[in-house]
């Protein structure tokens, strides 16, 4: 995804996914896959009260009373448990799975909302500007690229102090080291936008920078932002699920997709399902993303378009 | 005083603990031959140092430094049998006016490593040096008792400590600020362990010490091994509580536990001749239940640690008698016992007490009697007299990252949540969770800690964790109790000799401490560790809720 975009390939956004939706079929089976993820992320409390289940509450009856692993077949699953439960606690794993998607969209979403806003803007201001603007952020997005971002964000969930909330922080520190990428694309394609014709009339009539910003670059910059934001979410969400695992992510009892699976590792030779469950929702989650989003780069990249 | 000593642990083999588990195998623990000497003898270890500096080391007199260095004083450890002090260089130590002067005399024959003999000077100089502050943060029950010893500041600038006396060569007399009941216990701890006079400046003794025990440190490598060989000089006839049979013992070190456990099951190679150090996780017993091999394999000990819920006493609302009593009755003890390791068998019975099994003394009682499970409705009730009918603001639960402690500590936030006590975890590194517990100033509204006595008296269970001059400057009450008619009664039993009348101060006081509800008993965390096929030797009695590394031998 290094260069998604040819800069002159401005289409209608709308038509052109429903166009790749219509065509692609692992991009619909992706967008169906989000579909059904993100009903189970805002759904959650409703589904899992049809059996009258909570990510919270221990349910000891459902263990094994001599090992405290699930009591029954494939980690307990049954009718009122439908993932089985929880070693040690009983805590249905539904539940837990679909409380962690919620975890996993909200940072995921954010997280790519506050590196767009931030690409976008010095992306375009560098770009249109130039100048020692131009410098500065180019400079700077070098050098957080090839920052050692998963170690700095260690260190930081470690020293933070408790009275920030790790949502919070999580999102601005993920959406933070995500917003280089962005930058160098929009400042890519502000760059040859500038010399076209409509933003030099703009110019020539008067408009200052943040109207020719808001009128004549964004509506052609959509294509490659929605693009390079797809296809960024996975990754995000993948981080968030990778601080969780190492334990510097969302506190507990929140549920959450990487500390599940962090927890279901010791697991993994006695309840393998713990670990099937919540990891094949990290999966679908990452999978759904990426491929979406290379049928929105191909269906928006002339390059490519079929 | 580190946290591990806390976390270490009451105890006989795991036959007792697993028998209910399944009456038709063989008792797991059963099936240990009987050592012989010789062999190489491999212990496993997740950290990546084992410390052989006696003031540095706050090890149980059973554990890895008394292979190495011997103490005035040893304990009698065997299981099904009571804790007693029994001799090691020393005799048990006389008193004749009350415990404030202890007069201990060595054996004959006694021999370092080197060749040269053990003197009662050596004992002194090695009791001085831990009050070097380059040697500090070993176990320190002796720096504020001796005599001279409140601003002492170790041998190596000049000065004697004026609280100990040589006499001769095998007499060593010890004057203390008060009548200390519990001396001969205190003179066990790896600070009396002797260091030849004049040695032991250089920072870096630790790797090359001077042994008086059955073995001596040939080679030390910082996360890899620690290799210890027969020491010549010793031998059985001058020491009754080592066995030393084994020709060599090989810590192997930076092992994973999970590692640790999956060789282990497997059984193959050198392993059999290993056993881990560090405690069996929940999931790995989990897993150990489908295998009968590893699960003859597998030692528990009967009792142990005091695994506790402690409030910040200091600071509202947990400041009010009535609002901590509630939660004796709102946490779910069953589910901690899951948390911690599967089943309350592997787990450890229910606390109700703070002196813990297996200890002198002790007297059983329930001053908050209710279903294992707890009582959210009595718990509500509760707050609502003591003013809060609406359940409490929201609570900073503290824990550390180590030992499973935040899933230990979800158990409780979720039983809580049953009382309407909402709590927020907040999980800590060790290091900086005791610096948050332990230092001066304390935020925090909750944490989890255990507590294991570091020598077999009620002393050792009550003083460290609820006495006021252990709030802060890294003292172990995590409660911040604070109760001047505890502090004079804790004076006045530590005064007693008699350990009958000394047992029977302390249960009083057990109950005393626990009407102001300082903390919450969980349970006596049982410890469970595993060894190869070819281990012998290996059990646990009822104090301390370790293996008894002196005795563990290797069949051929």
């Amino acid at each position: 995804m290094s260069d998604p975009l040819r800069p002159n390939a401005v289409r209608p956004i709308r038509g052109a996914a429903l166009v790749v939706l219509r065509r692609d079929r692992w991009a619909l089976a992706g967008a169906l896959c989000i579909a059904l993820l993100a009903l189970l992320a805002v759904g959650a409390d409703v589904l899992t009260a049809i059996t009258g289940q909570d990510p919270y509450t221990y349910r000891i009856e459902a263990l094994d009373p001599a090992t405290g692993a699930p009591a029954g077949a494939l980690g307990g699953v049954s009718g009122t448990h439908w993932f089985g439960v929880e070693p040690l606690t009983g805590r249905d794993l539904f539940a837990i799975v679909a409380h962690g998607a919620r975890t996993s969209f909200l940072i995921g979403l954010a997280a790519t909302a506050v590196s767009v806003l931030l690409g976008v803007v010095l992306g375009a201001a560098a770009g249109y500007l130039g100048g020692a603007l131009d410098r500065l952020v180019t400079w700077t997005a070098d050098v957080l690229l090839g920052f050692p971002y998963l170690v700095f964000m260690i260190a930081l969930g470690a020293v933070a102090p408790a009275e920030v909330p790790r949502p919070l922080l999580l999102i601005v520190v993920i959406g933070f080291f995500g917003w280089p990428s962005m930058a160098r694309i929009v400042r890519a394609q502000t760059l040859t936008l500038r010399a076209r014709g409509f933003v030099s009339a703009a110019r020539s009539l008067g408009a200052g920078p943040v109207h020719v910003f808001r009128h004549e670059l964004l509506p052609n910059l959509w294509g490659p932002i929605i693009v390079v934001a797809t296809l960024s979410i996975p990754g995000k969400i993948g981080l968030e699920a990778a601080l969780s695992f190492l334990g510097v992510g969302i506190p507990p009892p929140t549920p959450s997709w990487g500390r599940t699976i962090s927890s279901a590792i010791d697991w993994v030779g006695t309840d393998p399902m713990f670990l099937v469950f919540p990891g094949a929702a990290l999966f679908l989650a990452t999978w759904a993303f990426n491929v979406l989003g290379d049928g929105l780069r191909d269906a928006l990249d002339p390059r490519t378009a079929r | 005083m580190t946290r591990s000593r806390a976390a270490l642990a009451l105890a006989l083999a795991g036959a007792l603990a697993l028998t209910a588990c399944g009456a038709n195998e063989p008792p797991p623990g059963a099936s240990q031959a009987q050592a012989t000497r010789g062999g190489t003898l491999r212990i496993l270890l997740d950290g990546q140092t084992v410390n052989y500096d006696p003031a540095k080391s706050s090890s149980l007199a059973i554990t890895s430094l008394g292979l190495v260095h011997r103490r005035l004083t040893a304990w009698h450890n065997k299981p099904g049998e009571p804790a007693k002090v029994v001799p090691d260089l020393a005799d048990v130590g006389k008193t004749d006016d009350g415990g404030k002067t202890w007069t201990f005399t060595l054996q004959e024959g006694l021999k370092f490593s080197d060749g040269t003999p053990i003197t009662a000077a050596d004992v002194k100089w090695g009791v001085e040096r831990s009050f070097a502050p380059a040697f500090s943060g070993g176990l320190g029950y002796h720096k504020q008792l001796i005599e001279g010893g409140a601003d002492y500041r170790g041998p190596f600038e000049g000065a004697e400590l004026a609280g100990i006396q040589t006499p001769d060569d095998r007499t060593i007399k010890f004057t203390l600020v008060r009548p200390y009941g519990d001396w001969p216990w205190v003179v066990s701890t790896p600070a009396f362990a002797p260091v030849p006079k004049g040695k032991g400046q250089e920072a870096d003794y630790s790797e090359h010490p001077v042994a008086s025990g059955p073995y001596q440190l040939v080679e030390y490598r910082k996360g890899v091994e620690a290799r210890l060989t027969r020491n010549p000089n010793w031998s059985t006839d001058v020491d009754k509580v080592r066995a030393g049979l084994p020709d060599e013992v090989v810590f192997q070190l930076g092992q994973d536990a999970s590692v640790i456990s999956q060789r282990l099951v497997a059984d193959s190679g050198d392993d059999k001749f290993a056993f881990g150090a560090s405690f069996v996780s929940p999931a790995q017993l989990a897993q150990l239940a489908g295998n009968t091999s590893a699960r003859q394999r597998l030692v528990t000990s009967k009792s142990g640690a005091l695994a506790y819920l402690a409030f910040n006493t200091g600071k509202a609302p947990l400041d009010n008698p009535k609002v901590r009593e509630a939660f004796q009755y709102a946490v779910d003890k069953t589910s901690y016992q899951i948390a911690s390791a599967g089943n309350a068998e592997l787990a450890g019975d229910i606390a109700t007490t703070l002196i813990t099994e297996g200890i002198a003394g002790r007297e059983k009682f329930d001053l908050y009697p209710t279903q294992p499970a707890g009582d959210p409705e009595k718990a509500k009730k509760l707050l609502a007299e003591a003013g809060f009918p609406d359940g409490l603001p929201e609570l900073d639960f503290v824990v550390s990252k180590s030992n499973n402690y935040p899933d230990k500590a979800q158990s409780v936030q979720a039983s809580l949540a049953r009382a309407g006590i909402r709590t927020t975890i907040r999980t800590l590194d060790s290091d900086a969770y005791t610096t948050e517990t332990t230092g001066d100033t304390a935020t925090f509204d909750l944490t989890l800690s255990s507590w294991q006595p570091d020598f077999p008296s009620a002393n050792a269970n009550i003083q460290p964790l609820f006495a006021s001059s252990e709030i802060g400057g890294g003292g172990y009450n995590l409660s911040r109790y604070r109760n001047a008619e505890v502090d004079r009664l804790i004076g006045e039993a530590q005064a007693t000799v008699d350990p009958v009348e000394a047992g029977r101060k302390w249960a009083e006081l057990d109950k005393r401490i626990l009407e102001d509800s300082p903390v919450v008993p969980l349970i006596y965390t049982r410890n469970s560790f595993l060894r190869g096929s070819k281990v012998a030797n290996l059990f646990i009695a009822d104090f301390p809720a370790y293996p008894n590394y002196l005795q563990v031998g290797v069949t051929p």
